[in-house]
């Protein structure tokens, strides 16, 4: 899984995250996508600071681990 | 085989309804349908998923290995023009624990029926495909119940030419597999492993539940990461009810891309026209609009992620603009049938309200909606 960071994208209230990675191509997804869970369980302890906004203000959960 | 036994046989195939409509629950067992990428290099630091043929995963835990992986034209075997094919790049001579390399191909529930386990009229499954590796190896195949926490696994060993392997599996009497659009059943061919997965005792074709560990799943298989000389080649990979190995059953590509497509979505602009149009929609802002994106089929479950290879190579065309590049191309909301993609302009030249069409500005532009994947 690349290492590259998340960041939030909100348009009409709509929250959706994106990442530029290293090989040139643009990533999107929504809240529930599985990579982007794994993603933030891994780095719960570190993640930037507007994705830990939205889990701070509650509009972002971060899932358990099936 | 005698006379007698091979009518026997036939006799048994006829029984189990293996002549005759569709007997490959495997999809895309010929390796023609690729749509995320045609190669990908550097694998192996982590679990890498779906990278290139489709349906065909790459299960992985982290390795100081490295491979890459391929759709790759061949022409040593009559009937079949393509194989996934596994390179080495970076050995690994020192196996942690922990260590994996899997090619796995997971089915849904409600598409296994037909082998009826968990009942006392379990059927015996046969799993047949065609290896080519550098060297002569012996890797396991192996079934994984993932409702039922059981396996059951059977060596093989590849050679250096194309082989058409054959193994049986016998049937199930425990553990019903689910009917639903979940992932209940993997074929999985097991090239590297570490202790967790090497240690146990290896039982052949007897199914085992896996409630302790996993370490009777791969004892005393080779190693695909043993040399960069190393490469393995897979191809007609088919999976079928009963104990006997049928013909190949090559679909048409359309027949095989449909059924991929309900897993993964993508659009590959190559050999396309120049302005394509790919989606309609409206301006929501003077340098943004939204467009919906319909699929072809409908997919597994709602995709959650798009990823886009070029986003300057997608463009939009509304009244008065007609050539928009787009700097952001996001996924904003999907159901199973369609995807409402957001697209940000470079310049404020849009009218809010106006209609607005997405098209590919370059013939190499590619988008692949994931997140429907078993």
């Amino acid at each position: 899984m690349s290492e590259v960071n998340w960041s939030v994208l909100v348009n009409d209230d709509n929250l959706v995250f994106i990442r530029n990675l290293d090989d040139g191509s643009q990533q999107s997804c929504l809240a529930n996508h599985i990579p982007f869970q794994q993603w933030l369980r891994l780095n719960k302890d570190n993640l930037p600071n507007d994705i830990q906004a939205k889990i701070d203000d509650g509009t972002l959960t971060i899932a358990e681990a099936d | 085989m005698t006379k007698a036994a091979e009518l026997a046989k036939m006799g048994e195939v006829l029984t189990n309804s293996q002549i005759g409509g569709r007997r490959n629950i495997i999809i895309n067992g010929a390796m023609n349908v690729r749509q995320r990428n045609d190669s990908v290099a550097g694998l192996g630091d982590g679990d890498e998923g779906y990278v290139t043929l489709d349906r065909f995963r790459h299960t992985a835990a982290a390795s100081a290995g490295r491979f890459t992986s391929a759709q790759t034209a061949i022409s040593d075997l009559p009937g079949f023009l393509n194989c996934l094919h596994l390179d080495c790049t970076t050995a690994d001579t020192s196996i942690a624990a922990t260590e994996l390399l899997v090619l796995e191909h997971r089915i849904e529930g409600q598409d296994l029926q037909q082998l009826k386990k968990g009942t006392s009229s379990a059927e015996s499954i046969t799993v047949s495909f065609y290896m080519k590796t550098n060297a002569e190896f012996v890797f396991m195949c192996v079934l994984n119940d993932f409702d039922n926490n059981r396996v059951n696994t059977q060596k093989f060993t590849t050679t250096t030419d194309w082989k058409r392997h054959s193994i049986t599996f016998v049937g199930d009497t425990t553990g019903a597999l689910g009917d639903d659009a979940n992932n209940s059943l993997s074929v999985s061919f097991y090239l590297h492993a570490g202790s967790n997965f090497t240690g146990g005792t290896y039982v052949s074709n007897t199914w085992q539940s896996r409630a302790s560990s996993d370490n009777m799943i791969a004892p005393g298989i080779g190693s695909f990461y043993s040399s960069t000389d190393n490469d393995v080649k897979l191809t007609g990979v088919q999976l079928e009810v009963g104990s006997q190995a049928t013909p190949f059953e090559h679909l048409s590509f359309g027949e095989t891309l449909a059924l991929a497509q309900r897993y993964c979505f993508a659009i590959d602009a190559a050999g396309l026209a120049g302005s394509d149009v790919l989606a309609s929609g409206h301006c929501r802002a003077n340098n943004a609009a939204y467009v919906d994106l319909h699929f072809p089929v409908i997919m597994r479950v709602k995709p959650t992620s798009i990823t886009v290879n070029t986003v300057g190579h997608f463009g939009m065309v509304t009244y008065g603009v007609i050539n928009l590049a787009c700097t952001t191309v996001s996924l904003q909301s999907a159901t199973r049938r369609v995807a409402s993609i957001n697209l940000v302009g470079s310049t404020t030249a849009l009218t809010v309200g106006f209609g607005c069409f997405m098209y590919h500005v370059n013939d190499d532009g590619l988008i692949v909606f994931e997140g429907a994947e078993l």
